[in-house]
């Protein structure tokens, strides 16, 4: 049995071993070198995003319309969890090695970051007119009086809902257009009764719906100093009776997952689809669903001074405060901050909905869908956006979401709303003092 | 009586082995199927392959993903092994007051969460990159380094060490073997099993390594499998038929080292035990 | 010691130092990697969690961040999940895992090289694709409820992942799932260096195949045993994956572990690293106590 080992298999062993730390070593050599030089002299921008087909399409437009023959940006896709892990671990070390130049943020984020790393990032309100833009983007993207942000797409919400569905339960476009969540309400009721669909579907983790019923309002969770309004809130009070009528009364079907939540629509399962535009191309990727999809406005919450108008996601670039910031600031300030003509290609091209107003008035934006019965998708969009509601994301949506679905989960289950939202407003102020 | 067992054995393992294989064989058929189908959960298999499988070259940098996550594994895998295995060694056989308590320090290194010294971890790679920039960020170097020491392989080869018997060391001295020679000529030949387990593991770990390789790898020509997989997965409208796909592709490897591992495990080599 | 001064005794004393001065030299390589990439990143951990605020402005608080745990109810349901999760599902995956090596390592079994594979396969399928899978056979109208209906074992779908109760149990499925065949590895492969002549013995003494398992197998695999105890325990007080990946600690947070929520301190909450310092040394003490535990209950000290 000793001979099991012997010496030529370790001569091999160690001769394998070596050509491979040198190969690892001497990819990283190439590597860091090239890393050097481009922080260095300015040149070689590099920017983060996520999305090959939105994003990441969406920035490989912007370079093709930008006139600098001297300018050369390597665009690298990454998730956007991994986005937030990687530049949070980057920042927080201090090590700004090996960050990117440019970065897409999602708006809900982009407080945390830039309160939490204040020099970090680079005031590019010089280089682009903020006027420009959707009303509704400045706030999350600026940080005590400076733009920090180039406001990027819109995730304006619309209802997407099926005629066939609805008519069957006897309703036409006008019986949609401008309700508010109580009427839909009543329709998925009719919808259920008539039709047996379901009006919905909807993740019990993810409480994207009731951020989009809120922001009908332009409330949100904190108020613009941070201060967290869970209690007395009676948008967000509104949202959650809503939100309980609609689990009641069997016309939502529970998903679990990404995956599934498509599948509701894809296969017909569910009558309406109320989310962000983004999700247009997944419904049109059921093919045989062609003619039988509209969007009508997002309903509102019943209440004075809410619109027909929301937003769901959306994100925004961001310029880090290193080697290149100029550059990289000109090439945003030049393209998303003031290119009608890219805003067209980027409309037609990727499919993507920029925040950029003057963009809407041109010929690519009044395009008619066939898959959407031939409305002007695009257009209306581009106008519900404009309407959009400001609110201050602040810096803590997230964790209190968290703090939140742990409560709507008793109140489901009986709680009284008056205690729900006191007991969150109790936790959340001990935990984001 | 003892058919009965057998034939209880044998169903025993079969729903076992369903139960476990049912989704991997779900992943087979989705890989065939069009994203739309499998958002669906269809199990019978389409004729979409050809097209996911371009798709992912074309979207992808796949191969040299595969190559990346296979050059770290391959050195890591033997790296901790000889380190793991000599220290387990060492602890076992040379057992002391003094060693023993250095061994329980170091076990407390595996009981902290990997997420609470990334931040400080990374703080010192960068550090590392300014004086010896082929260790430091973004080199495939820095991604094992950490992981190639490591409290977990120590602690199996000392456990496994207790098993080893002794004689076969105080045998080795009589023969005239140095304290080195015992190590490598004696105890790794027969400790075969125990170093197939470790591949196995080394290997897998290695391969599945999310957290660390994403944040310290910076450039997309380092990019490993579990990264390229998350980038799929990442946008507004995946392609489940292509994620699929790439997943297959990336279980494939482990899959093989640990059946090919396997085989050293084989019972009888010194008389059988028969159920 | 005291009879140190005849000659045959200081030549096995100097023998014994420098064996012991050999022994040093094997562990050596692996006591400096871990002080440099574990114990010195820990120590900066651990100053850390004195730390509080976001991201890179953080000051001095003393062991305020510890007080705070008490009053956090997040990390408390999280701290009784987790230990939930430890109490019911390691003992289980590790009878399991004791019990399907022993069968597999009948040298007399057919296919035993396709039953190992597929045991062990779950622990090499991505989560990513697991989490998508699992969701689905989970899922209300998934297989696994309508199987369960078919059988007529249950009357009306059970909520797997949207049911407080149920979530937690579809949790420890998943990572028992997950996690037997992984460790089937290590029993399987220290079973190979049991001395077989044992068996031998014992089965001319006429001792059953139970008796065989208990008598031998359990007191000869003792040291794996610990090992695999030892590290699963670590392994599901660290508990993330199957979490993120399957119920995002949902519903609610009725299925949130410590890790998940480590690491929303860190990266989905604005982050507030001194914070998550202070759980993840909540963790260490956790596994320090029950380790300590189970090397006294294994009676490794011997």
């Amino acid at each position: 049995m000793r001979e099991k080992f012997s010496t030529k298999f370790w001569l091999l062993i160690v001769a394998i071993l070596t050509a491979m730390v040198l190969a690892a070593c001497s990819g990283g050599d190439d590597e860091g070198g090239g890393d050097e030089t481009t922080e260095g002299n300015g040149e070689g921008i590099t920017a983060w995003a996520w999305d090959p087909n939105f994003n990441i399409a969406a920035l490989e437009l912007a370079l093709e319309h930008y006139d600098n023959e001297d300018f050369e940006m390597e665009i690298i896709e990454n998730a956007q969890d991994d986005i937030v892990q990687r530049l949070n671990t980057g920042l927080s070390s201090g090590t700004m090695n090996g960050m990117p130049n440019i970065v897409l943020i999602e708006d809900q984020r982009a407080q945390s970051f830039l309160q939490s790393y204040p020099d970090a990032f680079y005031p590019i309100g010089d280089y682009f007119n903020t006027e420009d833009f959707a009303e509704y983007k400045i706030a999350p993207t600026s940080f005590d009086g400076e733009q920090y942000g180039l406001p990027f797409d819109t995730g304006v919400t619309g209802f997407f809902y099926r005629t066939d569905y609805l008519e069957e339960a006897g309703y036409t476009h006008d019986d949609l257009v401008d309700i508010t969540w109580n009427e839909y309400v009543e329709i998925a009721k009719d919808v259920k009764e008539k039709t047996g669909q379901a009006m919905l579907s909807l993740d019990p983790n993810d409480l994207g719906i009731l951020r989009v019923m809120m922001q009908t309002t332009g409330t949100w969770y904190t108020t613009e100093d941070g201060t967290i309004q869970l209690e007395g809130n009676e948008p967000l009070q509104m949202a959650l009776e809503n939100y309980k009528e609609l689990m009641d009364n069997d016309v939502v079907k529970l998903n679990s997952d990404w995956s599934q939540y498509l599948e509701a629509f894809n296969s017909g399962d569910v009558a309406s689809v109320p989310a962000g535009n983004w999700i247009a191309p997944s419904v049109e990727a059921e093919e045989s669903q062609a003619g039988l999809w509209r969007v009508a406005p997002t309903p509102r919450l019943d209440m004075e001074g809410a619109v027909n108008a929301s937003n769901q996601g959306g994100s925004s670039f961001y310029v880090l405060n290193i080697d290149g910031k100029e550059e990289a600031a000109e090439f945003l300030g030049e393209t998303f901050g003031s290119n009608v003509e890219f805003y067209q290609d980027l409309v037609q091209e990727v499919g993507a909905l920029g925040t950029y107003i003057p963009a809407s008035e041109g010929d690519a934006y009044q395009f008619e869908n066939e898959f959407f019965n031939n409305q002007q998708v695009v257009y209306d969009f581009s106008q519900w956006m404009e309407e959009i509601p400001q609110v201050d994301y602040g810096m803590n949506t997230y964790g209190i979401e968290d703090i939140l679905s742990a409560e709507i989960q008793q109140y489901l289950d009986g709680k009284s709303l008056e205690d729900v939202l006191s007991d969150a407003q109790t936790q959340a102020e001990n935990q984001f003092k | 009586m003892k058919k009965l067992k057998r034939v209880f054995t044998y169903l025993f393992l079969s729903v076992a082995a369903i139960v476990s294989i049912f989704p991997f064989l779900w992943m087979l058929v989705s890989m065939t199927n069009k994203s739309v189908d499998v958002t669906a959960g269809r199990l019978i298999p389409g004729t979409h392959f050809i097209q996911n499988l371009n798709n992912l070259l074309d979207q992808t940098q796949i191969g040299t993903a595969l190559w990346n996550s296979f050059l770290i594994a391959v050195i890591t895998t033997v790296l901790t092994l000889l380190i793991g295995s000599l220290a387990g060694y060492g602890f076992e056989i040379y057992r002391s007051k003094g060693k023993d308590i250095v061994f329980n320090i170091l076990i407390l290194s595996m009981m902290i969460p990997f997420a609470a010294i990334m931040i400080p971890l990374y703080r010192l790679f960068g550090q590392i990159s300014a004086d010896a920039p082929l260790i430091g960020l973004d080199t495939l170097a820095a991604a094992f380094l950490p992981t190639i020491i490591t409290a977990f392989f120590i602690f199996f080869f000392r456990q496994n060490t207790k098993m080893f018997a002794r004689e076969l060391v105080e045998a080795g001295r009589i023969d005239g073997l140095s304290e080195w020679g015992i190590f490598f000529r004696i105890y790794m030949p027969t400790m075969k099993t125990t170093y197939a387990a470790a591949a196995i593991i080394a290997f897998m770990n290695s391969w599945n390594n999310y957290l660390w390789p994403l944040v310290v790898l910076q450039s997309p020509e380092k990019q490993t499998i579990p990264l390229l997989i998350s980038n799929l997965g990442a946008g507004y409208t995946p392609d489940y038929g292509v994620i699929m796909t790439a997943i297959v592709i990336a279980t494939l490897p482990t899959a093989l080292v640990f059946f090919l591992m396997q085989r050293h495990f084989v019972a009888g080599m010194m008389g059988s035990v028969k159920g | 010691m005291s009879q140190a001064s005849s000659p045959t005794h200081q030549r096995t004393f100097a023998q014994r130092l420098r064996k012991n001065y050999i022994g040093w030299l094997f562990i050596i390589l692996s006591v400096l990697g871990i002080s440099l990439f574990y114990f010195y990143p820990m120590v900066q951990a651990f100053l850390l969690s004195l730390q509080s605020g976001m991201g890179s402005s953080l000051e001095y608080v003393g062991f305020d961040n510890y007080v705070r745990l008490f009053n956090d109810p997040t990390f408390i349901t999280a701290l009784t999940n987790t230990i939930l999760y430890l109490l019911i599902q390691v003992p289980v995956m590790i009878v399991l895992a004791l019990v399907f090596s022993v069968l597999l390592n009948d040298p007399t079994l057919k296919f035993k090289g396709f039953f190992r594979t597929a045991i062990f396969l779950p622990a090499v399928t991505s989560l990513v694709a697991y989490a998508v899978i699992f969701k689905y056979l989970f899922g209300n109208d998934g297989l696994v409820n309508d199987f369960l209906l078919g059988m007529n074992i249950i009357s009306s779908p059970i909520a797997w992942l949207s049911d407080p109760f149920w979530a937690k149990i579809t949790i420890i499925i998943a990572i028992t799932w997950r996690w037997t065949g992984y460790n089937m590895i290590f029993y399987l492969s220290a079973l190979q260096n049991v001395d077989k002549s044992m068996y031998e013995a014992a089965r001319i003494d006429g001792a059953s195949a139970m008796q065989q398992f208990f008598f031998i197998t359990i007191p000869l695999l003792k040291p794996i045993i610990l090992f695999t105890s030892i590290v699963s325990t670590i392994g599901t007080l660290q508990l993330f994956d199957e979490v993120m990946n399957i119920t995002s600690g949902g519903p609610g947070n009725s299925t949130m572990t410590i890790s998940m929520y480590i690491y929303n301190l860190s990266f989905e909450y604005t982050p507030d690293f001194g914070y998550a310092a202070t759980v993840s040394y909540v963790i260490l003490i956790l596994v320090v106590i029950l380790s300590f535990i189970q090397f006294r209950v294994a009676g490794d000290r011997d």
